[in-house]
């Protein structure tokens, strides 16, 4: 089973949710976010070259302009291999685990896997962020020595900060395999 | 308690007509050195005195300093805002070691923490409930 459905982020641009159903306890969630506008690049470059041009027409000095060239095609390749994430997916998989994975404008992808052991909880926690408070999903781990504490808390989908509705669709889906899985392991 | 109380006593009006006196001698002798010629004030034989640049660049430094207090305070809330992923945004030591009270019928229950999995529970779980209530 997989379906789309589009949301907004807390700035207000545009995401988009896709869900697949693997199997009855299975689920894949994919957050993409809008890719590098046209816009944004061209209005970055214009900015770069031309206060590169005033810098050069006060000392005169020609290195100025190449030096700009390459500050633009370097700080633009860096800028999609580091920086900016298109899609993140959250992986959860009854009785093995929870995967995330950034996937970055470049190609480039970074996985992270958390044993079902480590997890506590899947909990949907508000916090200040700069200026904001937001809602943000995040995985709650224990300790497998102290299982009532939590050790650790790991925020998910932090590049493409989807909102509250967002945020509810995911959360209770998660709590469906969870509910399950929690069923299904104290039965030994 | 006697000793906290806000009320006047004869010690603070002491304290604070010494205070007043004090602050008014110190302004008098702020606007003599800065106003006053050296040559006048030599020749009373007062000569080892700073250099009168200070008289003006004190009060800039110190309205200057106030200024980037107000940019550093800004910052330094921003710094020692807790990150999204810090274990103090969900519970701290005194939610952890709360000590748990027994029900009891038709009292008021004791004021607790409650963990964040019951709560979440409760307004985003049990929704068309709630909905179908009211």
């Amino acid at each position: 089973m997989e379906d789309e459905k589009s949301f907004s982020d807390i700035c207000g641009g545009r995401v988009v949710l896709r869900r697949r159903y693997y199997s009855p306890y299975c689920r894949e969630f994919g957050l993409s976010s809008a890719r590098l506008s046209l816009r944004s690049l061209t209005a970055v470059t214009c900015a770069v070259w031309l206060a590169a041009y005033g810098l050069f027409t006060l000392c005169e000095n020609s290195m100025i302009l190449s030096a700009a060239i390459f500050i633009t095609i370097i700080g633009l390749l860096g800028y999609l291999h580091f920086v900016k994430i298109d899609q993140e997916t959250l992986l959860i998989i009854d009785s093995l685990g929870i995967q995330m994975t950034s996937s970055y404008a470049s190609g480039k992808e970074s996985t992270t896997f958390i044993e079902m052991d480590k997890v506590k909880d899947v909990i949907i926690n508000e916090a200040i962020y700069m200026q904001k408070v937001i809602y943000y999903l995040c995985i709650l781990l224990k300790d497998p020595g102290k299982p009532h504490e939590i050790s650790q808390v790991v925020p998910v989908f932090q590049s493409a900060k989807p909102r509250l509705d967002c945020l509810i669709e995911v959360y209770r889906s998660c709590q469906e395999i969870l509910a399950h899985q929690k069923a299904t392991s104290t039965s030994p | 308690m006697v000793e906290n109380s806000p009320s006047p006593l004869p010690e603070r009006a002491i304290y604070g007509f010494v205070l007043f006196l004090s602050s008014q001698f110190g302004f008098i002798l702020y606007l003599v050195w800065a106003f006053i010629p050296e040559s006048w004030l030599n020749s009373l034989g007062l000569t080892y005195w700073p250099q009168k640049y200070w008289a003006v660049a004190l009060p800039v430094y110190l309205l200057i300093a106030v200024v980037i207090g107000y940019v550093l305070l800004f910052g330094i809330n921003m710094m020692s805002t807790s990150p999204l992923n810090s274990i103090h945004t969900i519970t701290d030591n005194y939610a952890k070691n709360q000590q748990w009270k027994n029900y009891q019928e038709d009292a008021i229950p004791a004021l607790r923490d409650v963990p964040i999995s019951e709560v979440n529970r409760m307004f985003f779980l049990e929704t068309q409930e709630l909905n179908t209530h009211n």
